[in-house]
């Protein structure tokens, strides 16, 4: 069930991912309880192969907590999203994946993580990749624009889950595939909103 | 949730093992736009579908090892057998 939030509350809220990945843009290291950069990549399996032909300091970026690209194939021309791609290493590796032919696009909240994002593309030779400023809620694209859309670690922070998904739904092609990877609660809600609010990027 | 948004074969496929508090777990779904149903019916937009079963339509037809006016012959002879009518 989806918590309705107050305009105030939106922006605490919004303030605060804000506060916590502008450090994570800096370094993922020591910041989540779960293996980060290339670590993480292996303990989530991601292709060796991929992994070989990007930079270490880029994969260092990494914090996902799965790998999406274990749900199903991306394939040669293909168009992807990546939603909330942070400093943009699953951007990069699936644009190893759809080619020279394909193009994939990352779109995130975080003017530092995108700064971080675009200092990485220049690292690796991807020519199919743009970065985008902008929010999960109000996707920037018209209705079925994407054969896939990826994400990793991000819907659990947006508020209005059920509005993005639907955005999500929009903007893929009606042979589209979402691959998601991301958190879930598995306890109770917390029982007021204020703790929710305070709590919420942790 | 995500069947609410109009996704379907909507599934639960694994958990990551990258559990970023003791009450979260990370886990994995995928989700696709439109589907095969079950009766075998490729639901997607009519242009889309229409488009797609010219392609298939090009494609059956296409002169091979058989040539099309063969190809439409067996077509035809199938389709009587069967006892679709004109």
């Amino acid at each position: 069930m989806e918590t309705k939030f107050n305009s105030d509350e939106r922006k605490r809220i919004r303030e605060g991912i804000k506060e916590k990945y502008k450090r994570v843009a800096i370094s993922p290291e020591g910041k989540f309880t779960y293996p980060t950069g290339r670590a993480g990549l292996e303990g989530q399996k991601y292709d060796p192969e991929i992994l070989r032909r990007l930079p270490e300091d880029v994969l260092a970026s990494y914090c996902g907590v799965g790998n999406p690209f274990s749900l199903g194939p991306v394939n040669k021309g293909e168009a992807v999203l990546d939603i909330g791609c942070g400093a943009g290493v699953d951007t990069f590796v699936a644009a190893n994946m759809v080619g020279p032919e394909g193009r994939v696009t990352g779109i995130d909240l975080i003017p530092e993580m995108l700064e971080q994002a675009r200092t990485n593309l220049e690292k690796t030779s991807s020519k199919n990749v743009t970065f985008k400023e902008g929010s999960a809620e109000q996707l920037p694209f018209p209705d079925g624009t994407f054969d896939v859309v990826i994400s990793n670690g991000v819907f659990n922070l947006i508020p209005e889950k059920g509005k993005a998904l639907r955005g999500v739904f929009r903007v893929l092609k009606s042979s589209g595939r979402f691959l998601l990877a991301d958190q879930i609660l598995m306890g109770e809600m917390p029982g007021d909103t204020e703790s929710m609010v305070t709590n919420w990027a942790r | 949730m995500l069947n609410e948004a109009g996704f379907v074969d909507v599934e639960l496929v694994d958990e990551t093992g990258f559990n970023s508090s003791p009450v979260t777990k990370g886990v994995l779904f995928r989700a696709k736009k439109f589907a095969i149903s079950d009766f075998g019916r490729v639901e997607m937009e009519p242009k889309d579908a229409l488009s797609k079963y010219q392609e298939f339509f090009n494609a059956a037809y296409a002169e091979g090892t058989i040539d099309r006016k063969t190809k439409h012959l067996i077509a035809l002879g199938a389709s009587l057998a069967a006892g679709c009518g004109p």
